[in-house]
């Protein structure tokens, strides 16, 4: 998967941050050590531009990671001399850089106190109540950021982001429902997002296999929500992995005729057993070509297709 | 119909120089002059506190739900447009519950509103004042003679407008004065300031027009002058009648048959 300091890919994976880290060195020194826009210089050294801010910041989040916490300072020394500490993105940008020096859980604490007293003094800082929930999580304080993160959506329902993490802190607390809701959320805001419909489909797998009441009917709507993904998206491999595991089990238990989910009937055996089919004959086709090469099929995460492998081997 | 002799008169070649360029330099840099100037003076929009984003927010929560509510269930669905219309009839999210049926703020007294209006006022002023200058000093210094010729025909009450200071009976009405060729210069100079400026500048004419025009038009959703209260008690209704179709309905089969052709 390509990637470039300007679009890094979402999961900032292992690798991906240490080539993107790699360049720091070359890059912290070609680029100009302080911009002004008034200052006679600017005629003829290279102007400001947009991207070159985006690359300073997505530089010392992979410096970050890496742990290369020189280079990460001097990105954020230049990122405040110029935008000045009052901006709150770049306060909750010098909040990730202590979060991520800090040596213990102590530091940490204080970290939090400021943040409260950056809250106390202006409520909306957006950035700041996004890191005060992380740092919580961080510390494994899941209730509080639950409660935190609530009291945030409380006044800004809106924010896709937000109601994505509330969902993920539910679902790793075991409340599938409440996880559901909050990932039913996200898709009155985004609905066409087919990650989200993958994601739903795979807590309710998770709440049918916890045996939690009316697991039939989160079966049944499992297997629609990696439908829909896959409508929306028609080489999802995450979708088709899903929908293979789901008409799978399906197909093994027999679904009693009893109240559905929301009011719709079960789908009929012959249904799941081909839609179990073109799930298992699609991963393949996947797999076969992503190891043979062909172009269209490369894009694909490598863990994403050792997992279909496996699965396809289990049979 | 005779052909119609074109007139021809022999002009100073020093016309280009003293007057046409004087002018187009003038207005150029001018323009630019404006742009930054209303760059400078911009104010930033002023931060909203919480209980105003709260109340905004909740607003395009139920839009959200009314609009993208079939991704959902049945059950979810209902469940999540009781509490909304309930709340909503209420008046749980508004910022000043006391405030409650009274009438919308008046533009001119709320003090939020005229921060808003203070920004227009200070771009029609930075548009009108250099134009005014500009056509007084071509007035006065650059009337009485004729300066350049249109290529195409025009009808003789043109005369009046274009050929200002010069009062002929005889002359086309295609030989034009200098301040015809300001107001070709105001046009035509759009796209030389979008050239020097980017394409987001202030000294570009009609993007200022059609800005006020165009929103101005539509309904400004949360701007001043908008009674929260009746915008909740819309989307009330508006939600209370959305009819439902669940997406996962069927999608089975829908996906079998697309995945089969």
């Amino acid at each position: 998967m390509s990637s470039s300091l300007l679009h890094p890919p979402a999961q900032l994976s292992p690798v991906v941050a240490l080539q993107l880290s790699q360049q720091a060195p070359s890059l912290l020194q070609n680029a100009p050590s302080s911009i002004s826009p008034y200052s006679l210089g600017s005629l003829w050294s290279a102007a400001e531009s947009p991207e070159l801010w985006t690359v300073y910041e997505n530089l010392m989040l992979s410096c970050l990671r890496t742990g290369d916490e020189e280079s990460a300072h001097i990105c954020l020394e230049r990122l405040t001399a110029r935008f000045g500490a009052d901006n709150e993105k770049l306060m909750a940008l010098g909040g990730i850089f202590q979060e991520a020096v800090a040596q213990d859980d102590a530091a940490l604490k204080r970290i939090l106190e400021e943040y409260e007293t950056i809250l106390n003094k202006d409520p909306t800082n957006t950035p700041i109540s996004k890191r005060r929930v992380a740092l919580f999580k961080t510390l494994k304080r899941t209730t509080e950021a639950i409660t935190a993160l609530i009291k945030f959506l409380d006044a800004s329902p809106t924010d896709a982001e937000a109601w994505a993490e509330l969902g993920d802190l539910y679902v790793s607390q075991a409340m599938y429902k409440q996880g559901i809701f909050a990932f039913e959320e996200v898709l009155l805001i985004t609905p066409n997002a087919w990650n989200i419909h993958a994601k739903l489909g795979e807590i309710c797998y998770m709440a049918a296999t916890a045996n939690e009441p009316g697991s039939d009917n989160y079966l049944a709507e499992s297997l629609r929500r990696f439908c829909r993904s896959i409508e929306l998206c028609d080489d999802y491999l995450r979708g088709y992995y899903g929908l293979k595991i789901t008409s799978n089990k399906l197909l093994g238990s027999h679904p009693r005729q009893s109240k559905t989910d929301g009011g719709l009937a079960p789908p009929t055996q012959e249904t799941v057993q081909r839609l179990s089919e073109i799930a298992t004959s699609k991963l393949s086709e996947i797999v076969r070509r992503n190891a043979a090469g062909d172009s269209g099929y490369l894009g694909y995460d490598l863990g994403e297709i050792i997992a279909a492998k496996e699965l396809l081997n289990k049979e | 119909m005779a052909q119609i002799p074109i007139q021809t008169i022999h002009r100073d070649p020093q016309l280009f120089y003293w007057i046409l360029i004087p002018i187009t330099i003038v207005m150029i840099l001018t323009g630019v002059l404006r742009h930054y100037a209303t760059v400078l003076m911009a104010t930033p929009p002023k931060k909203q506190e919480l209980a105003a984003i709260r109340e905004q927010r909740s607003l395009l929560r139920g839009i959200n739900l009314r609009m993208n509510g079939n991704t959902v269930s049945h059950a979810s669905f209902n469940a999540r447009r009781d509490y909304l219309v309930t709340a909503y009839e209420e008046g749980a999210f508004l910022k000043e519950p006391e405030k409650k049926g009274q009438a919308a703020p008046n533009p001119m007294t709320d003090p939020a509103a005229m921060d808003g209006m203070m920004g227009m006022m200070k771009g029609n002023m930075m548009m009108m004042i250099p134009q005014t200058l500009i056509m007084g000093w071509i007035n006065t210094f650059f009337s009485g003679f004729v300066v350049i010729r249109l290529p195409f025909p025009l009808t003789i009450k043109f005369k009046s407008m274009l050929q200002a200071g010069v009062a002929t009976r005889d002359m086309d009405p295609q030989w034009m004065s200098s301040i015809s060729w300001y107001v070709l210069c105001i046009f035509g100079l759009q796209s030389v300031f979008n050239y020097l400026l980017g394409s987001d500048n202030s000294a570009s004419q009609t993007a200022q027009q059609m800005g006020q025009m165009g929103p101005g038009a539509g309904a400004n959703m949360f701007g001043p002058g908008q009674d929260p209260d009746k915008q909740f008690q819309a989307e009330a209704e508006n939600l209370a009648v959305q009819a439902h179709h669940y997406v996962l309905d069927g999608v089975e089969d829908r996906l079998l048959k697309s995945l089969k052709v």
